[in-house]
C-alpha cells in the first residue's frame, strides 16, 4: 500500500464510525422486536447484512475521501535514448563579449548568450537525458547536481550569461565535473561537455589528479571551443624557433592534454554561432545511448473516487429505506392463528 | 404516501452530499507565492563554527545556512521560485536563476548543498558592495533579494567615512548569520586543509583604503611616506562575530528587512514577511465540507438508531400491535 497516500492521515482515525451501521439501523425499529414473529428467512438476513455492509462502506468511504487519499507520484524508470551529461560551462568574464571580441550589441549576441540559447535548445531536445551543470571562472561551481528535472536544467543554463568572473581555471572545473557522476547514471552514457572560450595551464597536481579521475571513471569528453577572433586556436603551432609552451599556447596544450587521457575524447572548434549550433548537433547525435531515466507521474486525488463509492452505497441504502413499509400503513392481514403473515421486509 | 420521516431525510441528505463531494467542486483562491534569488556569502568568516548540530557537534556557518536555507526553500508555497547565487570579495556570482521551488526541489537543495567555501575567488569581503551589486543584479528578473551574511567585513569599513546607496530601494531580506559572541576564523592553506586560526597580525585591523584620515599626523607611527594611516592598530577582526547593528543599517539604507538566521521554519516565514507576494491562482477543493456533512448525517442517523428507544404509536389493534 505504499502507493497511497493520505494528505491528514489523523482523519483516519474517524475510521471506528464505520462500526455504526452494525449496531444500528436506518430503518425503523420495532417496539415489539421478536424474531419469534417471523420464520428464518435466508434471503431477509442476506438483506439485512447486505444493508449492515452498505452502511460501514459508505461511512468508511467518505472518511476516506475526507482523509485525502491520493495516488503518490510514482517514479517510473523509462528506457530512453540520451546520456549522462554534465556540462560545464566557462563563465569567465571573456565570455560576455562577442566572437569578433567586442561588446555585444543587437546585431552581434555575446558568447554566453549563444551558448546559452544553443545549449538551452539542446537540454530541451533531449528528454531523456541527465544533465548536471557546473561552473568555473577563477574557482569550479557546482550550479545544479545531476538531475532530471529540465526546469533545473534550464535555470542553470539561464543563468550562464550573467557577468562571470576573472580567470579560467580549467583544470579543477574538470575535477569537479568527473565527480558528478553519481551512481545512477549507467556508467556507458557519461559525457562531459566543456564549453570555453580559452583554456589555462593546468597544475600539475590537478593534472595527476584528473588521469586519475579519468581511468576510476572513464567519460567521454567533448571540449566545445568558442574562438574569439584573433585569439589562438586549438590547432595553432608556434612558429619554428618559438617556445612552445602551455603558458603560450594554452589551449593547444589543452588539447593535448585532454588527448592523453586516453578517454574518447573530440575537440571542436566554433568561430560563430552557425559553428556552435553545428557542434551541439553533432554532440547531441553522438550521444544517443540507451539510458535508464526517471519519468515521475505526477499524485492523483482519488477522494472523488471514494466519494462516488460512497454515493453507490448511499444510493442503495436509500432505496432500501424507501421500500421501507411501517406496519400500520399498509395493515397486514393477520392469519386465522393470529400470527403475522411472514413478508419479504427488508429488515 | 406520508411524508418522509427525519431518517429517509439524513440518508437522502448524506447520498445528496456525497453526490456534489464526487463531482469536485472547485473554487479559484489566490495564494502568495514569493520569487527570491538567495545569496550566499562564502567568504572566511562563514567558516567559524558558532552553530551546533542536532547531535551536539560544532557546525560552520557555512553549514549551518545550506541546511536552514535548504529546509526554508522547501518550506515556501508552491509556485514560489528560488534562485541561488553566492558572495565574496565584493562581486556576486548566479549560479541559476529563480526555478520553481516545488517541481525543482531536489536540484535546488542539491545545489545549496554543494556551496563551499572553496567556490570563493578573493580573500576579501566587502558586504556592502556585494550586497549592492546583488541588488543590481537581481532587479531585471523580478526576484527579491536574501542575502545571507555574517556582516563581517575584511579589510574592515574606514570609520570617518559614511557609507551611502544611491540606487532604488529594493525589497527583500538581509539575513544575519553567526553568534554574538566573537569567535576566531578558521585559517586553510593551499590545499584547503584547516591550519589554525588567524590571528591579530594575520589581518588588517582599521582600513588602508583611500587617502589618509585628517588629522592622521598626530597618529602613533605616523610617517608621512611609509605609514601615511600611523602604525596598524590592536583590535578585534581576526575574530567575528554578527554584525547585528551594520546589517540593520544596510538594510534601512536599501529598503531591505534583516532577520537573524533562525531555524528553516523561521527563515521561510522571514522570507514571507520581506519578499513581495506575488498571487498566485490555485484551484481549492471545497470537496471537503459537503463530505463532511454527508458523515454528519450518517454518524447522526446510525448513532440516533442506536439510543433512541421506538417510539409507542397508538394502538394498532386489539392485539396490542404497534407500529
Amino acid at each position: 500500500m505504499t502507493w497511497i497516500g493520505f494528505d491528514h492521515p489523523w482523519v483516519l482515525l474517524l475510521l471506528p464510525l464505520a462500526l455504526l451501521p452494525l449496531a444500528g439501523s436506518p430503518l425503523r425499529a420495532s417496539a415489539t422486536p421478536s424474531e419469534a414473529l417471523a420464520p428464518r428467512d435466508p434471503l431477509s438476513s442476506a438483506i439485512s447484512a447486505t444493508l449492515k455492509t452498505l452502511g460501514v462502506l459508505a461511512i468508511a468511504f467518505i472518511v476516506l475521501g475526507l482523509a485525502g487519499a491520493h495516488r503518490r507520484d510514482q517514479q517510473v524508470e523509462r528506457r530512453g535514448v540520451g546520456a549522462n551529461i554534465v556540462l560545464l560551462i566557462d563563465r569567465s568574464s571573456s565570455m560576455d563579449s562577442t566572437f569578433a571580441n567586442r561588446s555585444p550589441t543587437g546585431a552581434e549576441e555575446s558568447k554566453s548568450a549563444a551558448a546559452r540559447r544553443l545549449l538551452t535548445d539542446f537540454a530541451t531536445r533531449r528528454p531523456a537525458d541527465r544533465v548536471a551543470v557546473a561552473a568555473f571562472s577563477t574557482a569550479p561551481m557546482l550550479v545544479s547536481p545531476m538531475t532530471d528535472r529540465h526546469d533545473a536544467v534550464r535555470a542553470a543554463i539561464a543563468a550562464i550569461d550573467r557577468p562571470g568572473l576573472a580567470h579560467t581555471d580549467v583544470g579543477r572545473g574538470l575535477s569537479l565535473a568527473f565527480s558528478l557522476f553519481d551512481d545512477e547514471s549507467t556508467e556507458t552514457s557519461r559525457a562531459i561537455v566543456m564549453v570555453s572560450d580559452g583554456a589555462a595551464v593546468i597544475d600539475r597536481r590537478v593534472q595527476d589528479a584528473l588521469r586519475d579521475a579519468s581511468r576510476r571513471n572513464p567519460v567521454r569528453l567533448y571540449w566545445l571551443f568558442l574562438r574569439t577572433q584573433g585569439a589562438r586556436g586549438i590547432y595553432d603551432k608556434p612558429p619554428p624557433g618559438e617556445p612552445d609552451s602551455p603558458q603560450t599556447y594554452p589551449e593547444r596544450h589543452l588539447d593535448i592534454f585532454l588527448k592523453s587521457l586516453g578517454l574518447p575524447y573530440r575537440a571542436f572548434e566554433a568561430n560563430s554561432a552557425q559553428e556552435v549550433s553545428a557542434a551541439i548537433k553533432e554532440i547531441d547525435q553522438l550521444e544517443q545511448r540507451p539510458t535508464t531515466y526517471v519519468e515521475t507521474i505526477p499524485r492523483q486525488d482519488l477522494d472523488w473516487v471514494f466519494y462516488a463509492f460512497a454515493s453507490v452505497a448511499l444510493l442503495l441504502l436509500l432505496g432500501a429505506k424507501l421500500t421501507e413499509r411501517r406496519l400500520d400503513e399498509t395493515p397486514v392481514p393477520l392469519r386465522r392463528d393470529g400470527a403475522l403473515q411472514p413478508r419479504r421486509a427488508a429488515s | 404516501m406520508k411524508r418522509p420521516d427525519l431518517r429517509t431525510l439524513a440518508l437522502g441528505g448524506a447520498l445528496a452530499l456525497a453526490v456534489v463531494a464526487a463531482l469536485q467542486p472547485e473554487a479559484q483562491a489566490e495564494r502568495p507565492t514569493y520569487d527570491v534569488i538567495a545569496y550566499v556569502d562564502i567568504t572566511g568568516s562563514m567558516s567559524a563554527r558558532d552553530y551546533v548540530t542536532a547531535d551536539g557537534k560544532p557546525q560552520s556557518r557555512l553549514e549551518a545556512v545550506k541546511q536552514r536555507l535548504a529546509a526554508a526553500a522547501g518550506r515556501l508555497p508552491c509556485g514560489s521560485r528560488f534562485g541561488l547565487g553566492v558572495f565574496t570579495e565584493r562581486r556576486i556570482f548566479l549560479l541559476f536563476e529563480p526555478m520553481e521551488t516545488c517541481r525543482n526541489y531536489v536540484a535546488i537543495s542539491g545545489a545549496i548543498k554543494g556551496l563551499d567555501w572553496r567556490m570563493g575567488w578573493e580573500g576579501d569581503s566587502r558586504i556592502s558592495a556585494g550586497l549592492f551589486r546583488a541588488i543590481d543584479a537581481t532587479r531585471p528578473t523580478g526576484a527579491d533579494v536574501v542575502f545571507l551574511t555574517d556582516g563581517q567585513e575584511a579589510p574592515p569599513l574606514r570609520t570617518d567615512m559614511e557609507q551611502t546607496y544611491d540606487g532604488e530601494q529594493a525589497r527583500g531580506l538581509i539575513v544575519g548569520v553567526g553568534g554574538t559572541d566573537l569567535v576566531p576564523i578558521p585559517k586553510f592553506n593551499d590545499f584547503g586543509r584547516e591550519i589554525g586560526f588567524y590571528s591579530m597580525e594575520d589581518v588588517p585591523q582599521a582600513s588602508r583604503l583611500g587617502g589618509p584620515p585628517k588629522g592622521a599626523e598626530n597618529l602613533p607611527g605616523y610617517n608621512a611616506r611609509n605609514a601615511p594611516f600611523g602604525e596598524m592598530p590592536a583590535g578585534e577582526e581576526h575574530l567575528t562575530s554578527v554584525k547585528e547593528p551594520y546589517l540593520r543599517q544596510l538594510g534601512q539604507m536599501t529598503g531591505l528587512g534583516y532577520a537573524r538566521l533562525g531555524t528553516g521554519d523561521e527563515l521561510a516565514a522571514a522570507i514571507e514577511a520581506n519578499a513581495r507576494p506575488h498571487p498566485h491562482a490555485v484551484p481549492i477543493d471545497l470537496s471537503p465540507a459537503p463530505a463532511a456533512a454527508a458523515l454528519l448525517a450518517l454518524a447522526a442517523l446510525y448513532g440516533t438508531s442506536l439510543v433512541a428507544r421506538p417510539r409507542r404509536r397508538r394502538p394498532l389493534n386489539a392485539q396490542g400491535v404497534s407500529s
